[in-house]
């Protein structure tokens, strides 16, 4: 298992994965926005989605899990 | 018994069959089934040539009680090897001896802290390659001496001249804790393999000063040094991968700080029109794109190796060659943090600067820097005291820095790009912005008095925001010389390539140790 977590504090722009989907590495997850850009959050392995912890618009913190791979 | 040849050099063959032994086939054993080689593997993989010094050193093997046990040999091999076609000193720690303990049983020290090996490096003015794996001290060490000492009575000073004066690369496979832990980070590169672990102390002593369990993966493995802490520039899949990483390291770098990096392959075109560029860079200014794949599209191809792309991510630093001639790249990275400078990221910035300017290597500078990182964990984690010493960095660097504008360059993190009391070549491209501040926000900071007295804000903000703009347009700074150039960015290779030539002579005229040494100031 491997969460994907946020490394910025920002709003949660896009999510691009729904649980069961299955990701590469260097797959974009979620986009933020923060410092005025957006900004992709890459899968750093292969996986399926097994949970996605976040919605479009909602704000994070740093270290927040975005998304669980199983 | 008289003398005779025979038995003399039977002698020497009886007790170099002793050494290979290390510290017996269990030990060596154990080390292979974890997948690592043993020290002497280590060097003969790496080395070309090896010429070993102290090779017969051995010491009385005692049990905690002080029975003996045997002899063995000394926890420390090295010697003259030859390393990507060059001499440099090379040794390291025998783990399957004492863990790779200090040699504190010889008259001279070997390496680990000082010793022959680095005594080799710095009078040859040759580079230094160590392979670290070692427990740090030992309390074995007091039984020897018969008493306990002060560790201020060892000296770490030739391990830090070293620094100034040659390449200093060390890899990391197995346990490097204590002083070989501290003995890896003075290095100009340091690689891990990603099953390895270092740590000031390990998980036992973790439990015995706090009563913490911690896993030792957690507490100090590859991933925690490469991604978070920054002690280690680079990750390796296993030992020849970082030996390889190593390897490639040192073609960039010249022998000693007297002479000129050598100068590389030369057959990629400096009048190669980067086309892809207006593909990678998108018209969108929100959206960020790959700093690495912009910079490996401009320098000769296949020359730009990454260092430290883990850590510190908002800037990329690496070595490349543009016209076969080494150069140190750094350039924000707006794929992480939008690309704002944080602590770990001028840290970052501050060694890898450093390090070109002791080799003389040019810098190239692609700046996209919305600021210093802002919020409460850039604060805590003192981003204005990182981010000031990043701009030092610039400022103490005695090489040509050519600083290209690739987008945003705002607040006081630009200073950290170009060297205002130096040449300070900035090249712009058209889609280059900067200012004290991006308009959006910094209207509104800036104004805010006003704003809120106006009859309506909103639309007052509006005008307010809209005449901005209009100044911030670059030409406008490109007509008054605020910037030195603006180019068609499929030039830049061209252009910095020609600068970079020129610039030669200049280097090779202030060869030597840095004037201004490195400070730890602030």
């Amino acid at each position: 298992m491997t969460i994907i977590e946020s490394d910025i504090s920002a709003v949660v722009w896009k999510v691009l994965v729904r649980v069961g989907d299955t990701v590469e590495a260097g797959d974009p997850v979620v986009v933020l926005e923060s410092m005025k850009m957006e900004i992709p959050v890459e899968s750093e392995e292969p996986g399926t989605v097994t949970v996605v912890h976040v919605s479009e618009g909602e704000v994070v913190d740093e270290g927040a899990s975005l998304v669980t791979l199983g | 018994m008289s003398f005779t040849w025979k038995e003399a050099l039977t002698e020497i063959e009886r007790r170099r069959a002793a050494a290979r032994e290390l510290g017996g086939q269990r030990r060596v054993d154990r080390a292979h089934e974890q997948g690592r080689y043993t020290i002497r593997e280590r060097i003969d993989r790496a080395a070309t040539q090896f010429y070993e010094v102290g090779e017969f050193t051995a010491y009385d093997d005692v049990d905690a009680t002080g029975t003996l046990r045997g002899r063995l040999p000394a926890s420390y091999v090295c010697g003259l090897g030859e390393f990507a076609g060059r001499p440099v000193a090379i040794g390291g720690e025998d783990f399957t001896v004492r863990g790779g303990a200090p040699q504190t049983y010889l008259d001279r020290m070997k390496g680990g802290l000082g010793g022959f090996v680095e005594d080799l490096a710095h009078e040859y003015r040759i580079p230094l390659v160590m392979f670290m794996e070692g427990i740090g001290g030992d309390v074995a060490a007091q039984a020897e001496k018969g008493h306990s000492y002060l560790v201020s009575s060892l000296s770490w000073e030739r391990s830090y001249e070293l620094l100034s004066e040659v390449p200093v690369l060390a890899m990391v496979s197995g346990a490097a804790a204590g002083g070989t832990a501290g003995r890896t980070v003075l290095s100009h590169f340091s690689v891990m393999t990603k099953d390895s672990v270092m740590f000031a102390g390990g998980p036992p002593l973790v439990k015995r000063a706090m009563g913490l369990d911690v896993d030792k993966y957690e507490l100090g493995g590859a991933k925690i040094h490469t991604g978070i802490s920054g002690a280690i520039d680079n990750l390796a899949e296993d030992e020849d991968d970082a030996i390889r990483q190593m390897r490639t390291v040192l073609g960039y770098l010249p022998q000693n700080v007297w002479e000129l990096p050598p100068r590389g392959d030369r057959s990629d075109p400096v009048d190669r029109r980067v086309e892809e560029l207006l593909d990678l860079i998108p018209e969108n200014r929100r959206r960020p794109y790959r700093a690495s794949k912009m910079v490996e599209a401009i320098v000769d191809r296949g020359s730009f190796f990454e260092i430290g792309p883990k850590w510190g991510r908002s800037v990329c630093t690496g070595f490349a060659r543009m016209d076969g001639i080494p150069v140190g790249v750094v350039a924000s990275n707006p794929s992480h943090l939008g690309g704002a400078l944080d602590a770990a990221a001028a840290e970052k910035q501050v060694r890898f600067v450093d390090m070109c300017s002791t080799f003389h290597l040019p810098i190239v500078y692609f700046v996209d820097v919305p600021g210093f990182m802002v919020g409460p964990n850039a604060e805590r984690g003192n981003v204005v005291r990182w981010g000031m010493r990043a701009i030092q960095s610039l400022i103490q660097a005695e090489v040509p820095v050519v600083t290209v504008q690739v987008r945003k360059a705002y607040g006081m993190a630009v200073s950290a790009t170009s060297r205002p009391d130096g040449l300070s070549l900035r090249i712009a491209w058209p889609t280059a912005e900067w200012g004290d501040l991006p308009v959006e926000g910094g209207v509104e900071a800036g104004f805010k008095r006003e704003i809120e007295a106006a009859e309506d804000p909103e639309e007052y903000r509006r005008l307010a925001e809209e005449r901005m703009l209009a100044l911030a347009d670059p030409w406008k700074t490109v007509e008054a010389f605020g910037v030195e150039n603006m180019i068609d960015p499929r030039d830049t290779r061209e252009i910095v390539c020609a600068f970079l030539n020129a610039s030669l002579t200049r280097l090779r005229t202030t060869l030597g140790p840095q004037r201004r040494q490195w400070s730890v100031r602030p």
